[in-house]
């Protein structure tokens, strides 16, 4: 049929655009510098070299900075779910003065640069004595607007007749959040953790500004030094790209059952 | 006891919302007022006269221009793009989901990653794109360095990193629909470009605004990718508000005048979203 | 096993307080255990090891003092910096940027201290060794507020395969560029965005100048247009360089092969060596004029107001420009001494990079010294003025217009 031909060539037309710059950025990190000018219309390395992983490995201390990684991402995601959570099940359940305004702030939020509080932000964290410190990297980030939108768009699809059951069993507010609706919430809190574990692995601004102490580096903090300024070494630059992107793969690859049913599953309307 | 319970279980995100976004927005509109310098000894009262040099600044209208040419166009193909992707790849087998999850995965890259590869790819010198166009006899174009292409390449790598997020949304909103509509219409005898029209998008619409709204204002705050590729140059044609702001504010050290960009900036967003969101609530009602 | 360790940890706690009360000081900078200094630089390049290593020898000849110097990209620096140190978070002593006339911006704040330890000898800041135009650079109403943190010239790096001998007069470096523009590959590689200034030099080479002692634009002037139109004719009509490139772009080009000269500093040559690239540096070739110039560029190192420990913040910079640390930092990187004491150096004299860009030192002259607004002069004006004539070609409609740009800028009267 024309209409099934057209739809198979419209997505292969996407799916060799989507794929081919991810192929030519792994490739592109095993290949050498002569390669790369030489063979400007390769996909493929013409000869192997791991200069790239040797150039990042010898000059960071990549341990170090994947730890600290893991802790900032998966901690703040942590946090950032429990609390979008809360927020966004009073939002949905409860009723309330000041409601509408409430989520009105939130929203407001989500419209709110990042470089333009910056500075405030900064001289804030000074007051409180936070700058260089663990709770002054994840508290600012331990929520995040759009989770606090989408578990509210999720939890209003969930039929009240629930939570009233519960209630005549004589569960309060807190049992019927924690027992009911964050059981039947599951896909939100993939989709949720997933896009914040994203955001804050990628944040490269925000751990540079918080900690100037090299020890609570993050790993794409420690890639950047690789963007010098004088000599572009592509191999190195994309190996470091290769690398920061593998943990997000994973989690992924991982996720990406739930997430995609997740999302599918929450109805956003 | 029962009043404090809704603000207990609010209380740890509108802390965190007030006091590290809220405030510091209201404390960069009392910048904005000032001839403020990061450190200075005095910060001397102008009233608007940032605002009003705002207006007279070239550079401050050509920002405003291409950040809502990158907005409208970003939009406007993102959602065209990833409707048709959702509806290819609505069905719940294995071949679709894998593809979707290829779709998916810009999204997860971070923008100056996504950012730095496309500069390397769009390389007339070492980039696939110049190495294959030159295979086929048609010459290496330096797209990022023409006035005329940059602006719109900018916008391309944009859909290229989100059109995956918005298939996603999408897809969840087409199988939001109950069946019955369908089953419905097929009894009425709709063809299948009528039932595209007359009942999938209607009851896809609240999902197309909830997408709309996060691409437009992911849109408006475009900074990462731009100030990777292109610094916002050649001559300013892919300059956006945000690295204006940001060359003001962080390499000039204007603090005062950046924090009347972002203000002005923090106003577009806030009108297009209360327009957009007033559209979208009115469903949610229902 | 968790126990051990915190017993370890306690017991480490309780030596070290012994030690420290045994020395019967606590803090205060004089008697405790030693001072710690931090530095933040950009110094990411080729050059990372050269200033390492003059930590680390400040470091062991100074056990009451420990200096921890970071490196991170001058972007980060240019973020972090200011809102730093208005906090007195920030470093102790730092490389603020490597912009024209970074530094002003920080004496505006009252964010650098007034360096006060100068006179002779190693632990002294040596401002009379110091080139000149560098003191002056410095210098605000007759204080000194930093020192140089590297003095670097521009020479001119040519590919031995694509150009046999190197241009020695202006005329010769338009035509070889122009004769070697050709299968692909470009004759002079020019970056005009992000990029150790390079049309400036051709500028001078040429005779013009960009803004004048009295803080005037000259950029519109006869001359200076007449400097700007035989590279602008070269760039848009005979491609001898690809147009808008950045000082990285530049760089990969010209260590891939695929450019006959390029005009760089120092830094750059162990990464076009290890490129497999049959390296040529010589002098930039005379101008018109008959007389040699170049550029000079140096990164200030500054000291923060608000630092705790100021006398043994300057010590370290003054061992840091010190004659015994330069002369090792000029040999292991090939950056030309900053201090004139060492011009006439017979080891440094002897190595075969330091002394072209050595040679040079006398002809170089900074970009935008001391220019009201400099950093905007560049972005705001020089670079889109560059941008804009080498894809249009209209020198004099750019120029005019950037003149204007300068003046207002400069708040020269004229």
């Amino acid at each position: 049929m024309p209409t099934k031909t057209l739809k198979w060539f419209y997505v292969g037309i996407g799916l060799i655009l989507v794929l081919v710059p991810i192929v030519w950025t792994v490739a592109g990190s095993f290949r050498t510098e002569a390669d790369l000018f030489g063979h400007p219309a390769g996909l493929i390395p013409h000869q192997w070299t791991l200069h790239g992983y040797r150039g990042v490995w010898s000059q960071l201390p990549f341990l170090r900075l994947l730890g600290n990684s893991v802790l900032f991402a998966g901690i703040t995601t942590a946090l950032t779910v429990l609390f979008d959570s809360m927020c966004a099940y009073a939002l949905a359940r409860l009723n309330f003065r000041g409601r509408d305004v409430a989520f009105w702030l939130v929203l407001v939020t989500l419209m709110v640069p990042f470089q333009v509080t910056l500075i405030p932000v900064f001289v804030e964290l000074f007051h409180l004595g936070w700058l260089n410190t663990y709770q002054g990297l994840i508290v600012p980030r331990a929520t995040s607007a759009f989770g606090i939108f989408l578990f509210r768009q999720f939890f209003m699809s969930i039929p009240r007749e629930l939570d009233e059951a519960a209630r005549i069993d004589g569960a309060g507010h807190l049992r019927i959040y924690w027992r009911v609706i964050l059981p039947l919430a599951k896909p939100a809190i993939a989709t949720v953790a997933l896009l914040n574990f994203t955001n804050l692995w990628n944040d490269l601004l925000w751990p540079l500004v918080v900690s100037s102490s090299p020890d609570m580096q993050t790993l794409p903090a420690g890639l950047a030094l690789f963007g010098g300024q004088h000599v572009t070494d592509h191999a190195v630059l994309l190996a470091g790209a290769v690398i920061s992107l593998l943990p997000i793969a994973v989690a992924f690859f991982l996720a990406q059952r739930y997430f995609v049913a997740g999302i599918s599953t929450s109805g956003l309307k | 006891m029962t009043k404090a319970r809704p603000w207990l279980f609010m209380g740890p995100s509108l802390l965190i919302l007030g006091v590290f976004v809220l405030w510091p927005i209201v404390q960069s509109l009392w910048y904005s007022l000032h001839d403020w310098t990061v450190g200075a000894a005095e910060q001397p009262w102008v009233g608007l006269g940032n605002y009003t040099k705002l207006v007279h600044d070239p550079q401050f209208q050509r920002a405003l221009g291409n950040t809502l040419i990158i907005t409208v166009a970003s939009t406007a193909v993102l959602v065209a793009v990833g409707l048709g992707l959702a509806l290819a790849l609505t069905s719940e087998n294995i071949v679709s989901r894998v593809i979707r999850s290829a779709f998916f995965f810009p999204t997860v890259i971070s923008l100056t990653t996504v950012g730095m590869v496309w500069k390397f790819l769009l390389d007339p010198d070492i980039g696939l794109v110049g190495g294959v166009s030159r295979a086929l006899g048609l010459g290496a174009v330096n797209w990022l360095q023409s006035t005329a292409l940059a602006l719109p390449t900018v916008i391309f790598v944009n859909v290229w990193k989100n059109a995956g997020f918005v298939m996603i949304v999408l897809v969840a909103g087409l199988k939001a629909i109950p069946g019955e509509y369908y089953e419905a219409a097929a009894l009425d005898g709709a063809r299948r470009l009528q039932l595209l029209r007359y009942v999938t998008l209607p009851a896809l619409r609240p999902t197309m605004l909830f997408v709309t709204f996060i691409v437009t204002i992911q849109s408006l705050q475009l900074f990462d990718l731009v100030y990777v590729m292109t610094g916002g140059g050649p001559l300013f044609h892919t300059d956006t508000l945000v690295t204006k702001l940001y060359r003001d504010g962080f390499a000039n050290y204007e603090t005062g005048y950046a924090a009347a960009t972002s203000w002005v900036l923090f106003i577009v967003v806030v009108l297009v979203s209360v327009f957009q969101l007033r559209i979208f609530r009115y469903n949610d009602a229902d | 096993m968790k126990n051990k360790r915190v017993i370890a940890a306690l017991a480490g706690a309780a030596a070290t307080g012994l030690l420290l009360s045994g020395c019967g000081g606590s803090d205060g900078g004089g008697g405790g255990g030693p001072v710690s200094l931090t530095v933040w630089t950009g110094f990411t390049g080729g050059d990372r090891p050269g200033y390492e290593q003059i930590v680390k020898d400040f470091n062991a000849a100074h056990p009451d003092i420990k200096v921890t110097m970071t490196v991170q990209p001058w972007d980060t620096i240019q973020q972090k910096l200011p809102s730093a140190w208005l906090t007195g978070q920030g470093p102790d002593i730092a490389a603020p940027s490597s912009d024209p006339n970074a530094i002003a911006q920080y004496v505006k704040t009252n964010s650098v201290l007034a360096l006060t330890a100068t006179g002779a000898g190693d632990d002294k800041i040596n401002t009379d060794q110091f080139a000149p135009a560098l003191v002056k650079e410095f210098t605000y109403n007759d204080k000194l507020y930093a020192v140089p943190a590297n003095y670097a010239t521009l020479s001119l790096y040519y590919n031995k395969k694509l150009i046999a001998k190197p241009p020695t007069t202006v005329a010769e470096l338009q035509e070889d560029a122009a004769k070697a523009t050709t299968g692909g590959k470009y004759g002079l590689v020019l970056a005009d965005n992000n990029t150790i200034q390079m049309w400036p030099v051709l500028q001078w080479l040429s005779g013009g100048d960009i803004v004048g002692a009295d803080n005037c634009s000259t950029i519109g002037t006869p001359e200076g247009q007449a400097s700007l139109q035989p590279w602008v004719d070269l760039v848009k009509n005979k491609k001898i360089s690809p147009v808008g490139l950045t000082g990285a772009e530049a760089d990969s080009i010209f260590s891939a092969g695929k450019a006959a000269m390029e005009i760089n500093g120092p830094w750059a040559a162990p990464g076009y060596k290890s490129a497999g690239i049959d390296l040529g540096i010589a002098p930039i070739p005379t101008g018109t004029s008959g007389q040699s110039v170049t550029l000079g560029s140096t990164a200030p190192l500054a000291v923060s107001a608000k630092t705790k420990h100021p006398d043994q913040a300057q010590q370290f910079v003054a061992y840091w420009t010190s004659k015994t640390a330069q002369l090792k930092f000029s040999q292991s990187t090939g950056f030309p001494p900053l201090r004139t004491d060492l011009a006439d150096d017979a080891q440094l004299k002897a190595d075969p990079t330091v002394s072209v860009f050595a040679s040079q030192v006398p002809n170089a002259k900074l970009y935008l010294p001391q220019v009201p607004n400099a950093t905007k002069v560049d972005s705001d004006a020089y670079v889109p003025l560059i941008q804009k004539i080498t894809r249009d070609g209209d020198v004099a409609g750019g120029t005019a217009s950037a003149n204007s740009q300068i003046n207002q800028l400069t708040g020269c009267s004229k």
